[in-house]
Order: C-alpha cells, then structure tokens, then sequence
C-alpha cells in the first residue's frame, strides 16, 4: 500500500498508531488551527485542577456544520470552526489537547456515554432530554433559521401552521424536530395536512433534500442556514430567523462532576476575557449569541 | 470536471482508503477465522456445537451490520471492552462476515465427492490428512468466486465504519461534501475510488482463479491449443487413443492375452493349496439394518490368503454393504469382522476406535479398496493420486513413493498417462488408476466394489485384463462383486451368492456357476446369460 502521511489519520481514530507520534502532529496541528493564548486567569485553574494536564483528550463533534465545526476546505486534514477554537482555548486553559471524533449528530451523546469521547463541542442545543446522557455547560444562545428553496414557494413563515402540509427535513436527534412534531395537532385542529419530516445524517443531507426538492424547509441554527444561503444563492434562501427557548452547551460525562466544574470554570474565563466575543467575530457569527456560561444538569 | 479531478486525487481522500482497507481486511480475515471456527461447528458430530452456531448465524446474520458496529463501538464499553473504532468496526465486520463465510465453507466441504472421501477413508488417510490433502485443495479451487464476491461486498459494507467515526473513505467525503457544498463531484470522486478499488479485488480473484487452474498447471498452453479444431480433437482423441483402437495407440497399451482356460486339475490342486493357507478374512454372523430394512442377516464368510473371492447376487443383496463393513467404512448392528486376525476398529475389550485410530488401523492391516465410480481424487493427477497416500498415509519419501507410483501405472499400462488429470482419462482408464493406487500399500486384501459396472461395454475388458494379472502374477487375496459372470468364472476359486443380506449358495467358482442348486442362483445366473459358462470354461 502507498505510504500516506498520517497527519489527516490521526484526527480521529487511529489510537492504535503510536501516541507519542500521535501527540506531535496534533500538537502541530494545533497550533495552525490558530488558537488565542489563553487567559490570565487559567494559570490558576490549571493549579485548581491539575488532573487535565498533559492529557489528550477526545472531542466528539458532527462536523457538518461550518462555521462552528467542519473540515478545513483547503486542508481536509483539519477541523475548524467556532466550537473548534473555542474547545482548544478550553484545553489551553486546562492543559490538555484535544483529537476529534467524527460522528452522526444522533450520536453525539452516546458517544459520550460509551466513553469513547471525554467531550462533546459540537453545536449542540442543550435540554432537559439530553442532559440526562451528560451535564452541559452552555455557552450561546440559540437562533434558528427556517431554509426554504428560493422564493419560499410554501410561504412558510416559521414554526407555525404555514408548514402544514410542508415536508421538512431535519437530523436525527435535532431539537426542531419535537417542535415540528408539535405542529402536527394543530394543522389538524385546523383543518390542513399534517407536516411530514424526512430524518437524514447529517447537515449536508438536509440541505440537498431541499435543492433536490425532497423537502420544503430545513429548520437549523441560523449561522448554518445562513452558510447554505451562501454557498447556494441562487436556490436557497432564509424565510425568518426564530428564537428557541434553548442554549447550545458542551457535554461532559455525567460522572465526571470535576471535569464539569474545571471546563466550565475555563469557560467562564474566557466570557470574561472577551475571548469568545472575538471568536464570533472572527467566524462571522452573530454576537448576540454571546452568553454568559450556565450549568444544564438533570438527575 | 475540474472539481471532480480534484477530488479525485485529494490526499485526504485517498488517505481514507487505507482505513476503509483495514476495516475491509481486519473484517475478511477475522471473518475467515470465525467462519471457520463456525463451519467446523456446523459439520462437528455434537449436536450442542452445531446448535451454537446455528445460533450464531441467526443472529449475526438475521441484524443488520450498521446495528453491529454501533454495538461493538458503544455498546462493548460498558462490559469494559473499549476498543479502538477501526478494531470496533472490524470486530463487528468479522462477526458479520463468518456466518456467510461458514456457509461458503460449508458448501465447498459438502460439495466435495463422497466417493473421494471413502476412497481416503479406504487408504487408511485420518480426517485431518483427508481434511488437508483432499478437501481443502477441492472446496478451495470452489470458494474462490464466492469469496471473491464476499470480499466485494466486505470492501463496500466497510463504508458503514463512517457511522462509528472511523475516517474511512464515505465519512471523509461526506464530512467534506459538507464543508465545501461540493456534494456530488466529492461523491462521484469516492465513488470511483470505490469501483478501483472492487475491480482490483475482482483482477486478484482472477489470478487467484487462474494460478489454481489444474489444467494450467498440469499442460502449458501451446499454440495448437488456440487452433480451432483443438477441442475437438482433444474430447474423442482421448477416448478413441486408448480403447475403441488400442492397436493405432502410439502409447504401449497392455497387450490383452487370453488367459489359458483353467483345467479342473488346475483348479482343484489350486483349492487345495489355498485351503491350507492362513484364514485373512473373516465374517461371522454379520448383520446389519437401516431401519426395518435388513441389508445383511447374519452372514458368515470366511477367505483365505490367496484366495479370490466373487461376491455375486442382484442389486441391492449387501453385496457393496458387506465389502464396506470388511474394510470397516460402514458400521454394523452384530457380528465380527476380521482381517489378518485383527478386529478392525474395536479395541481389544470390544470398544469402538476413534475414526483417526481406525485409519491408522486400516492403513497398517492394509485392506485395499476398488470401487464402482473409481472414485479418484479428481485435484491430483494419476501419478500423484498413487504417490500421495503413500506419503501422506505411509510416510513414505516423495522419490520412493514416486518411484512406487510409475511402477504400478506401468503395470496397469499408464505410466504415459502419469501426468494426467482424473477428468482427461477414460473410465477404463481411470479406474486402472485406481486399482493401481489400491496396490500401492501393498494390501494384504483387495476389496473390488463392482469395478466394471460404471463402465461403457467397451472399456470393460481392460479393467478386467487387470484385475486377471493380479490374479496369475501377485496370488493377491482379493473379494470381487461382479455383475460378469463368466469373469467371475476365470479368475474366481469361489463365489458367493448373495441374496437379501445373506449367502444363499457358495462353493467353487466353476462348479456354483454352471451347477447352480440354488434356484435363486440359477434364475439370477440365467438372467444374467450365463449360460454360455459351461463351453468358456472348458
């Protein structure tokens, strides 16, 4: 077989290769990534909570969503993204690295669970259902964006009664698809056709279904759909952007109380620090979704 | 296009090849182990193994492999096995893979000719030589496509790894579909890496095939093989060459003398010498019977060294059964068997042996055996079909036992034929072989199952000018079924009829044949036009 260079291997699941090796390249690769120097206040934290130290640690992520985490077009070989720098600023804080693992969004948390990821950054929306598989520290506030194919020729308006009869695509395990559900009593209460959902894998999937005309309405974090707006301008645009009662938070396994505290103890210094504000910016996303970071647990 | 190109030769793309072949390879090979560990299970003699795996298959196979992978990936961690995501998929791939495997090796060890496991059996070859040198070259030549498809279908399933994060070849396309929205050049592009990669698995499939092709090794291709009429020439070239004109034959054939008619003189001095010889079969009150049908009813028989036995009597009178129960190849209900004064395949307090003791045992009391289909080991080519039990049972070094094997196909007149393949020889011709690899252990009896029954009229009487040498130049103690009576007349000292399991009549060859007082006999014999017996033997 032809000898590849392993950089591109490593991200994600090549923990049989040796870890020495595997260390230096995502050291390296981390650095590329362009990751801000950390905080003042992390020197303490990292004396408050040496356990992390020197670790690398696993990040699972769905990286279909650019902007907050997908791989680098020009070097397949990285992840980048919001979530991408935000985590790595987490582990700067805290000394540890971090190696990705690529999953399906439904995955997410059992990923988590299993113990084969120490965390999940990955644009995740935080709720009472999910944070029974991890605690969560949440660190943005959530708009969404309803996609529709140019000229919204179902008029859709929002998550109402105008996407009766609509047929809408999601990811399995999304949040919007209990609210689509929801939808369904009071279509018939008035007299429409229920909406249908299609569940596909990932982001990607979602968006095709409505340029292949599968699907009416993609519902989605709104810096998502605006990228799809933008990378198909011509087929695609944004009907309104909602509020949804929920933050997107980071998830950490349930029985690991300390590691919860000290990540979100690192979080907090960078809110502070106006770290994340500049990450936003620097990633074209909205800064109102800057949020103060909170604890999300359940028992 | 461009786009498509540039995929195309992406290194990030390409570099998910090598997971999406470990996967494959981790999932074919641990496949390959499981399945055989399955399909052993499958033909073992306990029935709690075969149950186990039957189980097994039902549900490896009867779920889903997208199910199997998220199981070996989330759900083994929790028993406190974490695995590495490419051995989780591989794991899950193996485990999916053996019970389509077993069966394919279940199928090619089936598939394999009984008759060739009998005529193993019968040259004192344990399960396991006859696992390895007979089986396995056979069910293996007979696998390979469908291993080739598994293999296919193996390389292609492995893209379900992408749904446990292994950064094969379908997760990085689609993790870069959706960061640069180039969704189907990048599809296109790993579709073709695909079908690279499936064609290269079908052109090692072909070589594979095409390097296990017994006709490629035995005959090189020559340019008069691609000549038109070739085919032709070489189907009825064969058969004519060396039966209907053995004259023309460039090939010494043997040269078929009648026998001198023996005299009754002849024949009572030979009685006489043979009755003073040692005892080297002996029946007693055989029985046997499947079911509420009888096949033999407590036969008795008793043959001495030297002496030739012909077993005569109708289809279906335990003829072939009892010649099998000598030789121990099938088990009886009551009654002894010895030969040379040994009871084949009990201990000495009357227990059973194991199958691997009896083959010991029939290799070294030496019971040769002749049957109706020939039943040569069609991978091996007439020399080796003689020189490889020698080895393999015998342990005998290859040049001795190729020395041994050109003798005997001299002596049956084949030994110009050595490098042929059972299929390119005629049934006569073939069945020469196998007489020959019957004596090459030097048996102490020959057992002949109906040697001519399953042959064309006209390649009968080189068989039998055979077995008559045997007869004039080895003093061979031999036990013959024959349907050809007046054969039966020149070379037998006695015959024995046989009719529903039992010797209804036996006594000297020439005196039961044409003085029958049996009317079972007498009708059979008439039947059988043998009346002409009292002037052949004059």
């Amino acid at each position: 077989m032809q000898k590849w260079s392993l950089s591109g291997a490593t991200r994600a699941s090549l923990s049989w290769r040796t870890a020495a090796m595997a260390a230096v390249l995502v050291g390296g690769s981390l650095l590329s990534v362009g990751a801000q120097a950390a905080p003042a206040g992390c020197a303490a934290l990292a004396e408050k909570y040496p356990d992390w130290k020197g670790k690398t640690l696993v990040n699972a992520i769905n990286p279909h969503t650019p902007g907050y985490e997908a791989i680098d077009p020009k070097d397949p070989s990285k992840y980048v993204g919001f979530d991408i720098d935000l985590g790595e600023e987490i582990g700067e804080c805290l000394g540890f690295k971090l190696t990705y693992k690529a999953v399906t969004f439904a995955a997410l948390l059992t990923t988590l669970a299993s113990g084969q990821a120490d965390i999940v950054i990955s644009d995740i929306y935080a709720t009472e259902e999910r944070a029974k598989a991890g605690d969560f520290i949440t660190y943005s506030k959530v708009f969404d964006g309803v996609l529709v194919a140019k000229d919204n020729p179902k008029k859709i308006t929002g998550i109402n009664t105008t996407m009766c009869g609509a047929a809408a695509a999601e990811n399995t395990g999304y949040v919007e698809v209990p609210l689509v559900q929801a939808l369904i009593p009071q279509c018939k209460a008035e007299g429409k056709a229920e909406p249908t959902l299609q569940l596909y894998d990932n982001n990607a999937n979602c968006i095709q279904a409505i340029l292949a005309g599968r699907a009416d309405t993609y519902i989605n974090d709104v810096n998502t759909v605006d990228n799809a707006v933008k990378a198909y301008p011509d087929k695609l645009e944004k009907a309104i952007a909602v509020t949804i009662p929920y933050s997107v938070g980071i998830a950490v396994p349930k029985d690991k109380p300390k590691f919860r505290d000290a990540v979100f103890a690192a979080l907090t210094e960078i809110y502070k620090s106006g770290d994340q504000l500049a990450l936003l910016k620097k990633w074209g996303l909205d800064p109102n979704n800057l949020k103060e970071p909170g604890l999300l647990t359940v028992n | 296009m461009s786009l498509f190109l540039h995929y195309l030769s992406l290194p990030y793309l390409l570099e998910g090849i090598e997971l999406t072949l470990q996967v494959t390879a981790l999932g074919l090979f641990g496949g390959l182990v499981l399945g055989l560990i399955l399909a052993s299970m499958q033909l073992s003699r306990f029935w709690w193994l075969a149950a186990f795996a039957r189980g097994y298959t039902v549900i490896f196979r009867g779920t889903p492999l997208i199910l199997q992978m998220v199981f070996a990936y989330d759900a083994l961690p929790h028993i406190g096995i974490k695995l590495p995501a490419v051995l989780a998929a591989g794991l899950a791939l193996a485990c999916n893979e053996a019970p389509f495997i077993a069966e394919m090796l279940r199928a090619g060890v089936l598939g394999v000719d009984r008759g060739q496991l009998l005529a193993g059996q019968a040259l004192g070859m344990t399960p396991g030589v006859l696992m390895r040198r007979i089986i396995a070259p056979q069910a293996i030549r007979t696998m390979i496509p469908a291993f080739g498809n598994e293999a296919v279908s193996a390389l292609k399933n492995s893209s379900l790894a992408s749904v446990i994060a292994v950064q094969e070849l379908t997760l990085r396309s689609t993790q870069l579909a959706s960061s640069t929205f180039d969704f189907f050049s990048i599809f296109f592009a790993s579709g073709l890496l695909y079908l690279v990669l499936t064609s290269a698995v079908s052109v090692i499939q072909l070589v594979i095939e095409w390097r296990l092709d017994l006709d490629r090794a035995r005959r090189p291709r020559k340019l008069a093989d691609y000549l038109p009429w070739r085919r032709v020439e070489l189907a009825t070239g064969l058969a004519l060459s060396d039966t209907v004109v053995p004259a023309l034959a460039s090939e010494p054939e043997p040269v078929a003398e009648p026998l001198p008619a023996a005299s009754s003189e002849s024949r009572a001095k030979r009685a006489a010498m043979i009755a003073r010889n040692n005892v080297a079969v002996e029946v007693k009150d055989l029985a046997k019977a499947y079911g509420p049908q009888t096949v033999l009813g407590g036969l008795n028989l008793t043959v001495r060294i030297g002496e030739v036995v012909a077993l005569l009597g109708p289809s279906g009178s335990g003829k072939s059964t009892l010649l099998r129960c000598i030789n121990h190849l099938e088990n009886w209900d009551v009654g002894t068997v010895q030969v040379g004064g040994r009871r084949l395949g009990f201990h000495g307090d009357g227990k059973r042996l194991s199958a691997r003791a009896i083959a010991n045992e029939r290799a070294s009391v030496g019971v040769g055996m002749v049957f109706q289909q020939f039943n040569l080991f069609s991978h091996l080519t007439a020399k080796e079909n003689i020189a490889g039990p020698l080895r393999w049972v015998h342990g005998m070094a290859r040049v001795d036992a190729d020395r041994r094997a050109y003798e005997l196909l001299e002596r049956v007149g084949l030994s110009h034929r050595a490098d042929a393949l059972p299929r390119h020889l005629s049934g006569g011709q073939q069945q020469r072989v196998a007489i020959a690899r019957a004596l090459a252990p030097n048996p102490s009896v020959l057992l002949l199952d109906e040697p001519t029954s399953a042959l064309d009229p006209e390649l009968v009487n080189e068989v039998l000018e055979v077995i008559r040498r045997l007869v004039i130049d080895d003093g061979l103690t031999m036990i013959i079924s024959t349907h050809q009576i007046r054969f039966a007349d020149e070379v037998a000292d006695r015959v024995a009829f046989l009719s529903g399991g039992a010797i209804v009549e036996e006594g000297p060859a020439h005196d039961v044949l044409s003085h029958p007082r049996n009317p079972l006999t007498a009708r059979f014999l008439s039947v059988m036009g043998a009346d002409r017996i009292t002037e052949a033997a004059r």
